[in-house]
């Protein structure tokens, strides 16, 4: 196939969007029932869930650690996520993108809370159309949010890419597939820190601190839906108590 | 001192609670000298520090907790007790005699203090207050939920207590021990129990457990 036409004349994109804007973003908490925590988030036909389980006892027992919890990440596509079947299994893409979720959260959790323990964390993407790492990695810190696990500060993450020569926020398949770069950005707003930054493709000098400009604003925004579905779950919660 | 919620709000994690690090309490972290929230939970402030009571959240124990375990090795020195999900307790007895007249074995259900809980473990009192049950009916709730079946001193439990007639010890941990001169009277108690456990956020609470409690016992079932 050749390249499509991925912004036109008058600054529009394929999805109809102007190159600061989101896809339509939705966000649940607490999907799951067997799980300690759960969210389900979607960008657009991204579609991704994410189940915490934990701290609960290691296996096998060596693995664990004296002074501090683990973390275990798993960042899986269903077979039935992209157009082509892809097989069940991990693939090498999957095992390096659970690795860099992992470390991203790690930054936030406070594990030394858990000594010998283990923190299981399942991001399941259900139907994929870009972005599915940053929307893992929203989904995760929501789930451990609802899970109450002990962390800094919530982690919102999004993608920023260049298409058709402009810088564009929120990248979907087809603007991913085509289009010249590709950077996925995550964050803790909190304190301003980035937790997790890849680049795939070609990004001037002059652009790269345009980029990230672009993907902080896009992550106040999500980090501002991450906090409204959380509290969504819980306002209608407890009084009384202790 | 300024503090920024409101008592009883509901606060997430990252959010700013005070400028005064010193007050951080349960629940929230220092950095920079400021208090924020690390759980999703309400913000109060108890014995002049800033806390968040957690809506969920492994169970963390506090040196003097009441928990309920069960034996799950018996060493010439002591016993392993697990504690629930992730957390595994342990009794250190230095005289050996002692273990043995204990007489506890594997599987044996006993409730204990906390004596000590840092990186090394979780270490349980033998002394005072260690006891075994020797029959009941051992049920578990989210660890969250215990102060709301304790209920302002104590209303809630007593309540149950009072209604089913039934002896019932609630450990920190999540783990409740119940036994009574009947099933129905236990069926009875497991039920309102199972029950606050499930509608721990509403008002009025106490008052509809009671109404449970009786009409379960006037025969009618839930």
């Amino acid at each position: 196939m050749s390249k499509p036409k991925l912004i036109s004349e008058d600054g529009i994109r394929v999805d109809g969007r102007r190159y600061d804007e989101l896809r339509p973003i939705k966000m649940e908490v607490g999907v799951l029932d067997k799980s300690d925590g759960s969210a389900y988030v979607e960008f657009g036909k991204t579609r991704v869930f994410a189940a915490v389980f934990g701290p609960r006892e290691v296996h096998p027992r060596h693995l664990s650690l004296p002074d501090r919890a683990i973390l275990n990440c798993r960042y899986h596509m269903t077979s039935f996520s992209v157009e082509e079947r892809k097989p069940l299994g991990m693939t090498r893409r999957e095992v390096e993108l659970s690795k860099v979720i992992r470390e991203a959260l790690e930054t936030v959790v406070f594990l030394e809370e858990f000594p010998r323990t283990c923190i299981d964390i399942y991001i399941e993407v259900v139907q994929a159309d870009g972005g599915t790492r940053t929307t893992g990695l929203t989904a995760a810190s929501l789930a451990l949010a609802d899970a109450g696990i002990p962390m800094a500060d919530l982690i919102a993450a999004v993608a920023v890419g260049k298409v058709d020569g402009q810088l564009v926020l929120d990248l979907n398949d087809v603007e991913d597939k085509y289009g010249e770069a590709d950077m996925p950005m995550a964050m803790a707003p909190r304190f301003d820190s980035i937790v997790l930054l890849q680049l795939n493709g070609r990004i001037s000098k002059d652009e790269f601190p345009k980029a990230l400009a672009l993907a902080k604003k896009g992550i106040m925004e999500i980090y501002r839906l991450q906090r409204e579905a959380l509290k969504r779950k819980y306002s209608a919660a407890p009084q009384g108590g202790v | 001192m300024p503090i920024y919620f409101s008592d009883h709000e509901v606060v997430l994690p990252g959010q700013l609670l005070s400028d005064d690090g010193r007050r951080g309490g349960e629940g929230t972290y220092v950095a920079d000298g400021k208090v924020y929230a690390a759980q999703v939970g309400l913000a109060t402030i108890r014995n002049n520090r800033v806390c968040v009571i957690a809506f969920k959240g492994a169970y963390r124990p506090q040196v003097g907790d009441e928990v309920i375990g069960v034996i799950s090795d018996v060493k010439p020195n002591g016993f392993d007790v697990v504690l629930g999900k992730h957390l595994t307790g342990v009794i250190r007895i230095p005289d050996r005699r002692k273990v043995q007249n204990l007489g506890l074995r594997v599987g044996d259900v006993i409730s204990a203090r906390v004596k000590e809980s840092s990186l090394r473990g979780i270490v349980l009192e033998h002394t005072r207050r260690m006891r075994r049950f020797d029959k009941g009916l051992l049920i578990s709730i989210h660890p969250a939920k215990i102060p709301r079946l304790i209920g302002r001193r104590g209303s809630m439990i007593n309540m149950i207590k009072r209604k089913t007639g039934c002896r019932i010890v609630v450990g920190r941990n999540g783990l409740i021990v119940i036994s009574g001169p009947s099933p129905a009277q236990e069926f009875a108690a497991v039920t309102a129990i199972k029950e606050v456990e499930r509608e721990a956020h509403t008002q009025g609470l106490t008052e509809r457990i009671g109404k449970l409690i009786d009409s379960i016992l006037k025969g009618g079932v839930g």
